[in-house]
């Protein structure tokens, strides 16, 4: 018998704290310490402390895997919100309870990116300041100024859409939510009155639009790659499918976020009528769709640029295809990719717990590949003298420290919105109230 | 037939890079050839001829223009008699004659020599060229003239003068410091590596000036590539900085960082296609105290504060090594987590130093103090700086080509002389130009092909020491790995 999602179901998490729960948050507090001490370190001494050094006659590469782990942060954000956006644009009813996991996922990702610049910079005590200072011109000029315009607009736009849907459901759940965060819920629903139900539902409709309008567009099909594919100094780098590219890498590793949070939360909320099985697998088959459009451009890339290159092209793409970090990237796809059209045709391959065992090996593919990415095409320059000085690069534990780290906040930080507002909407248990029924038929 | 069929296709016919100087050889031949006059043969003409029958206008007048064209230019005509031998049927066909000599008369009458200069400037832009040919009208005309116009063009650039590769935002009348550095009196001592990590005392391995030996797997000849900051007038590190740290000082066209404001986000050194950038990745090795910054005891701020006068003279007064005749922080190496790189010495040619320094560079006095004066630093808009006066040496020094082939040449083997060279063969090159960024080195010997590879060189780097008694190192990276290795242990 299927059960009905009730409004009871979505305020779990808020009037229960299981010992897990602290467990999670000691686990998680202890990872982001640990880069708490490997940050305290580099401010002391600078970035001498990380694996990176000078391109050129110094034998390095001078970004590395913070950048890496910005560009896979700011994908997974993007692909959140997209995902989002799509469900309330689209009205794919279906997913609309992992809608606001997606935009959470987002906001975390998103401050994991911005922490990731600050920490990657040499003198992040001037960061702000000397940014809007000379903003009128740069903004002119250089990607990375682009880069923060575009993502301040971004995360405006997430922070508002969020905090629009979230008015509607802490005005109705208010009682049943802990007093301890009232001066927070007061802020959020200030001025509220039914009226403006539909005028925010257009509101939000609006800025679903306007974000599947910009993410592909100027986000990470846009400014994003464009950081890179605008250097000619870069082979590796200087080559237009970097927009799609990094998009379905985007996407990929999205939606790989949000099949480990549903699959985590439904299993200590019971929330399998909410996050059901039919969710997490179309979640699943569209996860396939683009790791299978990722595997398709990098087939673009490999075979221009192996087949009669330029040599400098030639080289870097001859020393990706020749590295193993590359090989485990796109066999782990490969992988992934065949075992899901394989549940196609024989659904019984598939289970919930392959679908979190695809979505780490998707998560890892896409860290692995976008830090080589940016690795190779520091290595291998157009101006290939410096081929002699051997390069080498391999991050350092401060470094490793930072994934570690940013990884543990992005789960504290669920961690504690779980004890503030409920992470699935109202409306979704509301739909299910209507004309959902059918669909958990098959649990 | 289209007419874009046979607009110059500059890779396959006489008119490309490559070939310019042997298109010009065979026009100077054929121009006595009752044949054909122009470089493509005859084929190439009756094909002009039978385009330009298919427009309106008089094709056999086209056809006589075009081959006076190739004798203007081969010089056995003046402009004075190409202009006025068509300039009544010019106007009877086009009913106006807006050839470009025909401003040009009208301005400077009596004074051929400027004819030819105001032909050539105009000749250096696409877009006036373009114009030129549409105001002619003409199409054989315009395709010969068009041809030759892009010949003169790349037999000039880059040898003809360092002038030629100023910068279109740079102002007129500016200085723009640069260096000619003759790659073949070069013997790589690394004496202008050492000279360097004296003056700015950079860390161990940040080679602000470094020097490379190479090979061509087909050659295997020695050759040297000296390497500083290439303070390219269109530079892509200053376009990219989302701080206007990097920037080019107006003045003169120094390319520099102000310490007081960089990031350390590291895009500069991305988007530079030289690797000339090195960050200060830890605390720097110098202490500032040991930088000779002299003894003003006036900060960044406090010095901007003063008037340009006042600050100029405190700076000269005290001997100031970091700061520039703007107070801005841009010279020596920078703090920690700032991006640093050859400068150009800007306290030298502020005269910080004292008026004999102006004009110079440390590597450059290094390298004349070894008696090899293989580098020329100065301003490259004034015609007697010393590059400019080292490249006019240089072209007259040029041995010609048919005397070094003398006694060399088999009867038998005549066939494969090369052909009689008017043209100076001084082989001078800027670096990736095909970047567009305009780079304000212009090298002399040797350019390192795609091919090229770094071999060891005749002086190991750590063979050297600095006059502060460190160890000369090569790779930056094997110095920033130690504090790394200290890190993970110590973590």
């Amino acid at each position: 018998m299927t059960r009905e999602p009730s409004e009871e179901d979505i305020l779990r998490p808020l009037k229960h704290t299981s010992m897990w729960y602290f467990v999670a948050l000691g686990i998680a507090g202890i990872g982001a310490l640990i880069w708490v001490a490997g940050y305290l370190w580099q401010l002391q001494h600078g970035l001498a402390v990380t694996g990176l050094s000078d391109w050129g006659s110094g034998g390095g590469v001078t970004w590395g895997m913070y950048i890496g782990l910005f560009i896979w942060w700011v994908g997974i954000a993007h692909g959140g919100i997209i995902l989002s956006a799509a469900v309330r644009l689209l009205g794919m009813d279906r997913y609309q309870p992992v809608a606001r996991l997606a935009e959470l996922l987002t906001i975390g990702a998103l401050s994991m990116a911005g922490l990731m610049i600050l920490v990657h910079t040499g003198r992040p005590d001037r960061l702000v300041w000397s940014v809007v200072v000379s903003y009128t011109e740069t903004v002119h000029s250089s990607p990375l100024v682009w880069d923060v315009t575009v993502i301040t607009l971004y995360f405006v736009l997430t922070a508002t859409y969020l905090a629009l849907t979230l008015r509607y459901d802490i005005s109705r759940l208010r009682d049943d939510l802990p007093g301890l965060f009232t001066p927070f819920y007061e802020v959020v629903t200030l001025g509220y009155t039914e009226e403006e139900d539909p005028i925010v539902e257009r509101m939000v409709w609006w800025l679903a639009l306007a974000i599947i309008i910009l993410a592909p567009l100027l986000l990470h099909g846009g400014v994003i790659p464009w950081l890179f594919q605008l250097m000619p100094s870069m082979p590796g780098w200087f080559d237009s499918v970097q927009g799609p590219q990094f998009l379905t890498i985007a996407l990929s590793s999205a939606i790989s976020g949000v099949i480990i949070l549903s699959y985590v939360m439904r299993a200590r909320y019971d929330w399998y009528h909410l996050l059901s099985d039919n969710v997490l697998r179309g979640l699943t088959n569209w996860l396939g769709l683009f790791v299978l459009l990722f595997l398709w451009l990098q087939l673009q890339q490999v075979i221009s640029g192996v087949f009669a290159a330029p040599i400098s092209v030639g080289t870097v793409t001859g020393a990706m295809l020749g590295h193993p970090v590359y090989w485990f990237a796109i066999g782990v796809s490969v992988l992934i990719l065949a075992l899901i059209f394989a549940s196609a045709i024989r659904p019984s391959i598939w289970s919930p717990t392959l679908a979190v065992v695809f979505s780490v090996g998707i998560l890892s593919a896409t860290l692995a590949e976008k830090v080589l990415f940016l690795v190779e095409g520091l290595q291998y320059p157009g101006f290939g003298l410096y081929a002699a000085i051997p390069g080498a690069y391999f991050p350092s534990l401060v470094e490793i420290s930072a994934f570690v780290g940013t990884v543990s906040m992005v789960t504290i930080f669920f961690l504690v919105v779980l004890k503030v507002f409920p992470v699935i909407e109202l409306h979704a248990v509301e739909s299910h109230d209507g004309d959902h029924g059918h669909a958990e038929v098959a649990d | 037939m289209s007419a874009d069929d046979h607009s110059c296709g500059r890779d396959s016919c006489g008119c490309s890079e490559g070939n310019s100087s042997t298109a010009k050889t065979s026009i100077l031949d054929q121009l006595g050839d009752e044949e054909g006059f122009h470089p493509m043969g005859s084929g190439w003409e009756d094909e002009m001829r039978e385009m330009l029958d298919d427009t309106e206008y008089d094709a056999e007048l086209g056809m006589e223009m075009a081959r006076d064209a190739m004798r203007l230019v081969a010089g056995e005509i003046s402009e004075e008699e190409f202009y006025e031998q068509y300039h009544d049927a010019v106007v009877d066909e086009f009913e106006t004659d807006e050839r470009p000599m025909a401003e040009l008369f009208e301005e400077d009458e009596g004074e051929p020599d400027g004819h030819v200069a105001k032909l050539s400037e105009l000749s250096a832009e696409d877009v006036t060229r373009r114009d030129t040919m549409k105001k002619v009208g003409l199409g054989a005309g315009a395709i010969g003239l068009g041809g030759l116009f892009s010949n003169d063009q790349n037999t000039e650039d880059p040898v003809s003068s360092t002038a030629a590769a100023a910068s279109d935002d740079h102002r007129e009348g500016d200085q723009r410091y640069g260096m000619v550095i003759d790659l073949e009196r070069c013997d790589g001592c690394l004496e202008c590596v050492v000279g360097c990590i004296d003056e700015n005392g950079t860390d161990r391995g940040a080679n602000w000036m470094y020097v490379m030996t190479w090979e061509d797997q087909n050659t295997e000849q020695e050759n040297f590539m000296v390497r500083p900051c290439q303070h390219c007038s269109n530079a892509p590190c200053a376009k990219v900085c989302p701080v206007q740290a990097r920037h080019i000082r107006d003045r003169d066209g120094l390319v520099l960082t102000d310490y007081e404001t960089c990031i350390g986000c590291r895009y500069c050194q991305v988007a530079c296609p030289y690797g000339v950038n090195y960050f200060q990745w830890g605390d720097p090795e110098i202490p500032t105290d040991d930088l000779m910054t002299g003894d003003h005891g006036l900060s960044g701020s406090e010095l901007r504060e003063l008037s340009e006068e006042e600050r100029v003279d405190t700076l000269q007064d005290s001997g100031d090594h970091i700061h520039d005749y703007r107070g801005r922080e841009v010279d020596s190496r920078g703090r920690v987590g700032t991006m640093g790189k050859c400068t150009f010495c800007p306290s030298r040619q502020d005269g910080n130093m004292g008026e004999e320094y102006v004009g110079t560079v440390a590597c450059m006095d290094a390298c004349d103090s070894q008696g090899m004066s293989a580098i020329h630093f100065g301003d490259l808009n004034d015609e007697n700086s010393r590059p400019n006066r080292y490249l006019e040496r240089a072209k007259e020094m040029q041995v010609d080509p048919e005397d070094k082939q003398e006694g060399v040449i088999d009867e038998e083997e005549d066939i494969w002389a090369p052909a009689p060279h008017g043209e100076s063969q001084l082989s001078a090159f800027r670096l990736l130009e095909e970047i567009g960024t305009q780079p304000n080195i212009l090298y002399l010997g040797n350019e390192p092909g795609p091919e090229a590879e770094q071999i060891e060189g005749p002086v190991p780097y750590d063979r050297l020491r600095d006059s502060r008694d460190r160890q000369v190192v090569d790779r930056r990276k094997d110095v920033t790995d130690e504090m790394t290795d200290f890190g993970a242990a110590g973590d």
